[in-house]
């Protein structure tokens, strides 16, 4: 339980004056659900684009499974294990739901260079489409273009896509940005049951969700990580408490 | 599924139209029509070919003529050399020049494909404005290549005299030579269909469509998208090849940067990432060319505007208008 | 030694030219996001205009006073019929509308000017050469054309530097949503900048009149060498569409006076000439494509 399936070590990312990430560590157990929380511009997708190779980091290192991962771009670090949503949706809106989750199952199936078999017949996924479709309750809006989706069912498919990479390590970055309470609870549900299975880091606005799901939390305020702790003792901090307190006060 | 029947009444409409079309022409003694439809049916192979580029890979090349005037390029050359009894090169290895269609087509599909393998490994790199550029710049050279090219006529060009030989059939009988087009673009279209449909195609697709989320999963679209870019290439020589034959002429006019518009002119107004709807958008600009120019010299000068009208106002392409349907593939 | 100068200054003044085109261009791409490919109609405008101006009254001077308003006027009455439409729709619609564009302009100019290349005149006061150097006898004009340019070029930098509406065109360059935030008159802005840059097209136009041909097309070949340019010099960035610019004009001219030269002592004659035009005609396009494996986005790319 206690082996280490990611370690950040002093991670730093500015732009211009601003510094995003500030010396940032903290390392992540497998199979926990670690969350990430802090108020608004404390750099935490700035975090999350340098943990996934969507931006260069200026100095730091990133390990992942006792490999130094710093300098793989992000399509490399993606077949490593690690997958993610995004904050804003990327789906691949003029393609069909089917085909959206199709690519993302061929991830994890050998290379791309099929040119006969029509893709969505190919035997490596015809068994589990249906199935991750079903996950993100999605089967019955298979076959019309993602860009018809509503808001909300775009947004079980910006998950489902991750999930269905089969990632070791899963990147969810506010996954519930943008669902309704309902969604909220059927999401929270999901990842529950990834417990223990996947590794998953969480970013999250919502309190109630990070608390309910969290093995640790990290505290990020204007790019420092303040404490890497588990909840109730997070919780009980009182830096923690200044930072929420002073950003609403 | 109405729609989708309709698409198929459609497609069949079409096909059936140009697999009787030189018998019409023949009855109604109008056998010119049987050269025009030829150059239609080529134009529509290559408009096709660049469909798979802007329609399915989001590339927008500007610089797809250059294709073209490779593959036409390999059939003039291997027919000017087999006349004149020279070898083409003599060093490492001898090798001569060829009337035999089942050679140079299958040369002119091969050189022109690696030629779109080393510029377009070159063009991914970049993106956007950048790759348009980039393309028609490259484009723009290998025109300056065929321009400096005296021994085959440089910037006149080359007459052949005559078309290819194939086993079996008469290619200098237009008759001939139009269903010869005609069955190669109809095995071209079934290639592509297979591709964009394919596993690769999906990805091609997507990356055209969300670069970033398909490397969140994994997928480098740089080699996928080089790939589908050597096939376009391939596709543009192999109706550069059927051009040279049937004008039984090259020139570096071929590759010039105008044609490369005029093609994506075809492929937009067919409809974008329909696939039979660029041979239909040949179809209607060379009509349409064929039909002003009885008018007025001066055709381009109605033209011009009416592309600026088609862009502003008329996006789903005359494909989507007789199907219904809009495209879900860019 | 002094043909190398002489081929030297040639090439300068072709880089001039070439700047003068893709200062406008590098902007409207940077700050309107849209790809025009009609840029080098309003170079030709420029030039006919000029040609015909000076043809009916005799003097250059009024051929230019002429040319220059006629291209910006047309250049912005494009842009507030055509463009406009086009700043948010993809790429490819850009590419193809202005191609239609550059077509009817072609025609246009075929219909009132016929098919046969007008030529201008240098004015007579420009007409003498100067001897440089001893033995090296360089024409005025041309000699004008390398300062008018390198004022162009100042008189840019100051309008950027100093100026408000540089500061505000600036800011639109590196980044678009800032400088509606400003609080810019942006449709405003867009039409003035592109009137600006087909002012400056225009101006090369009627400078490359007395040197080239003057006839239909005649945009497009210099609108490609603009492409490259911009290509080198990064989207956006004047820096660079002045680097971009010097680095084809002396690359192109040098290239096409001395590597027949050049591969003379190294092959026979026939084959050297012919491998050497050839060479010499790719010569910027190989630049630019060792640029790229460099520097995809150019050498001073606008954008971070």
């Amino acid at each position: 339980m206690a082996e280490r399936l990611l370690e950040v070590v002093n991670l730093n990312k500015s732009y211009g004056a601003l510094q995003a990430t500030k010396d940032l560590s903290f390392s992540v157990q497998k199979g926990h659900i670690h969350a990430i929380i802090g108020p608004n511009g404390a750099g935490k997708t700035t975090l999350v684009n340098q943990l996934t190779g969507d931006i260069d980091s200026d100095s730091g290192r990133i390990v992942y499974k006792e490999h130094n991962i710093t300098q793989l771009k992000d399509y490399q670090r993606a077949r490593l294990g690690i997958a993610r949503s995004f904050q804003i949706t990327h789906i691949f809106e003029n393609l069909s739901v089917a085909e959206n989750m199709a690519l993302a199952l061929f991830a994890h199936s050998g290379h791309n260079f099929r040119f006969w078999q029509k893709s969505l017949h190919s035997s490596s996924i015809r068994d589990k489409l249906p199935e991750a479709l079903a996950r993100v309750d999605l089967a019955a809006r298979a076959e019309i273009p993602a860009g018809a989706l509503s808001h909300g069912e775009k947004r079980q498919l910006e998950v489902g896509m991750a999930l269905a990479a089969e990632p070791e390590l899963l990147i969810l970055d506010e996954p519930m940005a943008g669902m309704g309470p309902g969604g909220t609870v059927e999401l929270s549900k999901l990842i529950n049951a990834l417990k223990g299975s996947v590794t998953i880091l969480l970013v999250e606005h919502d309190m109630d969700v990070v608390f309910a799901l969290a093995d640790m939390i990290t505290v990020m305020v204007y790019g420092e990580a303040i404490i890497t702790a588990t909840p109730e003792q997070v919780r009980r901090d009182t830096k923690v408490q200044t930072a929420y307190l002073g950003e609403e006060a | 599924m109405n729609q989708k029947n309709r698409k198929i009444s459609v497609i069949a409409g079409g096909a059936l139209l140009l697999l009787l079309l030189p018998l019409v022409a023949v009855l109604l003694e109008e056998t010119y029509f049987i050269s025009l439809f030829s150059r239609i049916i080529i134009y529509g192979l290559a408009a096709v070919s660049l469909d798979l580029l802007l329609g399915y890979g989001g590339m927008i090349s500007l610089g797809h003529a250059a294709y073209v005037g490779i593959g036409a390029y390999v059939v003039g050359i291997f027919f000017y050399h087999a006349q004149e009894m020279e070898p083409i090169i003599s060093i490492p290895f001898i090798m001569h020049g060829s009337e035999n269609a089942l050679l140079v087509l299958p040369l002119a599909i091969i050189i022109s494909g690696f030629f779109a393998l080393v510029i377009g490994s070159l063009c991914l790199r970049t993106k956007g404005m950048h790759f348009i550029m980039i393309t028609l710049a490259f484009a723009q050279m290998i025109y300056y290549f065929f321009v400096s090219l005296e021994k085959y006529g440089g910037d006149d060009g080359l007459s052949l005299y005559s078309r290819s030989s194939l086993p079996g059939l008469d290619l200098s009988n237009d008759l001939h030579f139009y269903y010869f087009c005609l069955f190669l673009l109809i095995g071209f279209l079934f290639l592509v269909k297979r591709t964009v449909d394919s596993r690769f195609g999906l990805v091609v697709r997507g990356g055209s469509n969300n670069e970033r989320r398909l490397k969140a999963l994994g997928i480098n679209i740089y080699r996928y998208k080089l790939v589908c870019f050597v096939i376009a290439g391939a596709g543009a020589g192999l109706a550069g090849g059927l051009l040279a034959n049937q004008t039984e002429y090259i020139s570096p006019g071929l590759m010039h940067w105008t044609l490369s518009g005029e093609l994506m002119v075809m492929v937009l107004l067919g409809g974008l990432g329909t696939l039979f709807g660029p041979i239909l958008g040949a179809a209607v600009f060379l009509l349409m060319e064929e039909t002003l120019a009885m008018y007025t010299e001066h055709w381009m000068v109605f033209m011009g505007p009416f592309l600026v009208l088609v862009v502003i106002f008329a996006k789903r392409g005359l494909f989507g208008l007789l199907t219904g349907e809009q495209n879900n593939n860019g | 030694m002094l043909l190398v100068i002489e081929q030297f200054l040639n090439g300068l003044q072709l880089g001039i030219t070439l700047f003068l085109m893709s200062a406008g261009l590098t902007l409207v791409f940077g700050i309107m996001q849209v790809i025009n490919l009609a840029h080098g109609s309003f170079y030709m405008i420029g030039a006919y205009v000029c040609a015909t101006v000076a043809a009916r009254t005799g003097s250059f001077l009024l051929g230019l006073a002429a040319a220059l308003p006629a291209a910006a006027f047309t250049g912005m009455l494009v842009e507030f019929i055509v463009l406009r439409r086009l700043y948010k729709r993809e790429h490819l619609d850009q590419v193809l509308a202005t191609f239609g564009l550059i077509m009817f302009f072609n025609e246009l100019t075929r219909i009132i000017w016929g098919r046969q290349p007008l030529f201008l005149d240098v004015p007579p006061w420009l007409s003498d050469s100067l001897e440089l150097l001893p033995g090296l006898i360089y024409p005025v004009y041309r000699l004008a054309v390398i300062g008018v340019g390198i004022l162009v070029a100042l008189a840019l930098w100051y309008l950027f530097s100093r100026t408000r509406l540089g500061m505000q065109i600036r800011a639109g360059a590196s980044n678009r949503d800032m400088i509606s935030a400003l609080g810019v008159n942006i449709k405003l802005l867009y039409t003035l900048v592109f009137g600006l840059g087909t002012l400056l097209a225009g101006l090369a136009g009627v400078m490359a009149g007395p040197i080239l041909a003057v006839e239909a097309g005649m945009g497009e070949n210099i609108l490609i060498l603009t492409f490259v340019v911009i290509v080198i010099g990064g989207i956006g960035s004047i820096r660079g569409a002045v680097a971009g610019a010097l680095l084809v004009g002396l690359v192109d001219t040098l290239g096409r006076a001395f590597l027949p030269t050049l591969f003379r002592l190294i092959f026979q004659s026939a084959t050297a000439d012919a491998a050497a035009a050839s060479l010499a005609s790719m010569a910027i396009y190989i630049l630019m494509a060792a640029i790229l494996v460099w520097k995809p986005k150019g050498l001073f790319p606008a954008h971070s």
